[in-house]
């Protein structure tokens, strides 16, 4: 098939969006006093992160279209671009994104592009284009396979995960609270995404949505944001720098450093590129379960609270299974 | 949308923003009290006890002393960042001392100390 279909590179026609909304914002925590929180370097950090992320579709993203291309040249399928498979092609797009966002925090190749979106301390709209450079390099563009296989030009593919990233982008906001009670039970929010932000042991590994939440209430992840247990944004271990460069390779440079020091059996150098993050080969680090269970463990009460749900019936373990 | 207006956009809207947050003064760091670093250095560590707390006089670090060690605690934008004093170098500064983490995403923290402190640190921050 080698019909020509063209759509708009919705991201860059939002840039304008992205910066009055910015600016909306920050007007509203200075007239309010509530809200949010900005920081200069921070902000900076962020936007120029989102600005790296452009440059890199300039420059490795002909990689996933000639990929996708490619699927396209072989599937004997084409839904064609009315508006109905367009719709279609959104929600499962949307499917797909959920997907990708686990691996993204559950395997640690995967993770080393997606952590510097959350090494921000604050969560407002400049974090939201705190951006990854390496997505690339991560090879989860094979996610997308079957949709193309399925007949979904690779074209209208990715002007929907263009809306997806647009979407995403008004929920990085604290100046909103909660939205209509439907609304957040199929929709991803402000509220839902907070949450995902969270550092606390609570909020790790939860809301990978993008855009629906029902995804998270499918597939057990969801853990809405508590009144009782404020979100603490950032990362288990913060990053100390602003520097571009830094945000968006350490975790990279910190597989590298893991997985070739000596004395390691192939297994184990395999396990600190593709198992959870907080993966060690001597125990020396703590996974996501080990951290909510060092956490019930000074804190019992949480027991079988969301985000606790799955050690309702165990018993404290710090020796949590390592990935 | 055609590169160079895109790029203008951009150019102009981070050169813009950053503008603004300084003139309304979004740069200020965050100021350490004791109680104040005892508590970010528990948001960052929770497992540990902290025994003691000596805050820098400029109030941007703070070393802490805890059950499993001590750690550096340091203002970082409006936040803070915290690492326990395992793995470094201490190099003299022409402000203080500069901390060396040979950790890629935590290069090194900076610490405004005068004279007398920086003796006084260089004692605390010495390997046991």
């Amino acid at each position: 098939m080698t019909d020509q279909v063209t759509f708009p590179d919705a991201v860059q026609w939002a840039v304008p969006f992205f910066i009055a909304a910015i600016l909306a914002e920050f007007l509203w925590i200075a007239v309010k006093g509530r809200g949010g929180r900005y920081e200069t370097r921070d902000a900076v950090t962020s936007l120029i992160m989102g600005a790296g992320n452009i440059a890199s579709g300039f420059l490795l993203g002909f990689i996933a279209y000639a990929f996708f291309m490619w699927l396209w040249q072989i599937t004997p399928l084409n839904l064609g671009t009315s508006i109905p498979v367009i719709i279609l092609c959104f929600v499962l797009d949307d499917f797909r994104y959920y997907w990708v966002h686990r691996f993204g925090h559950r395997i640690r190749w995967v993770w080393a592009s997606h952590v510097n979106h959350h090494s921000s301390q604050h969560y407002n709209l400049t974090t939201a284009l705190r951006q990854t450079w390496t997505y690339t390099f991560t090879f989860m563009m094979v996610v997308r396979a079957p949709l193309i296989l399925l007949g979904f030009h690779p074209a209208m593919v990715l002007f929907v995960g263009g809306l997806n990233l647009i979407y995403q982008f008004w929920i990085h906001t604290e100046a909103i609270g909660k939205m209509p009670r439907w609304f957040e039970a199929v929709m991803n929010t402000p509220s839902h995404h907070r949450a995902h932000h969270g550092r606390n042991a609570r909020y790790l590994d939860c809301n990978y949505a993008g855009v629906f939440i029902i995804w998270d209430k499918l597939f057990g992840t969801f853990v809405p944001e508590q009144e009782d247990d404020r979100v603490d944004y950032g990362l288990v271990h913060n990053i100390g720098t602003f520097n571009p460069l830094r945000v968006a390779f350490h975790e990279w440079v910190g597989i590298w450093r893991d997985a070739t020091q000596p004395g390691l059996t192939l297994r184990q150098r395999l396990a600190y590129c593709f198992a959870p993050p907080g993966y060690s080969h001597d125990g020396s680090r703590d996974n996501s379960d080990q951290i909510k269970a060092k956490h019930l463990a000074r804190h019992p009460e949480d027991r079988g609270t969301p985000g606790f749900e799955h050690f309702e019936a165990n018993q404290p373990n710090t020796q949590a299974k390592q990935a | 949308m055609p590169l160079d207006i895109l790029l203008v956009l951009v150019v102009g809207g981070i050169a813009g923003i950053t503008l603004l947050l300084h003139l309304t003064g979004k740069s200020r760091l965050c100021v350490l009290t004791p109680d104040v670093a005892r508590s970010e250095w528990l948001r960052h560590a929770p497992d540990d006890t902290v025994v003691d707390v000596t805050v820098a006089r400029d109030a941007h670090a703070a070393l802490i002393r805890t059950d499993n060690g001590s750690g550096l605690l340091w203002s970082f934008g409006a936040d803070t960042v915290a690492r326990p004093l395992l793995d470094f170098d201490l190099v003299e500064h022409p402000r203080g001392l500069e901390v060396q983490f040979h950790d890629f995403g935590t290069p090194k923290a900076i610490i405004h100390l005068d004279d007398l402190e920086r003796r006084h640190w260089q004692h605390l921050m010495e390997p046991a």
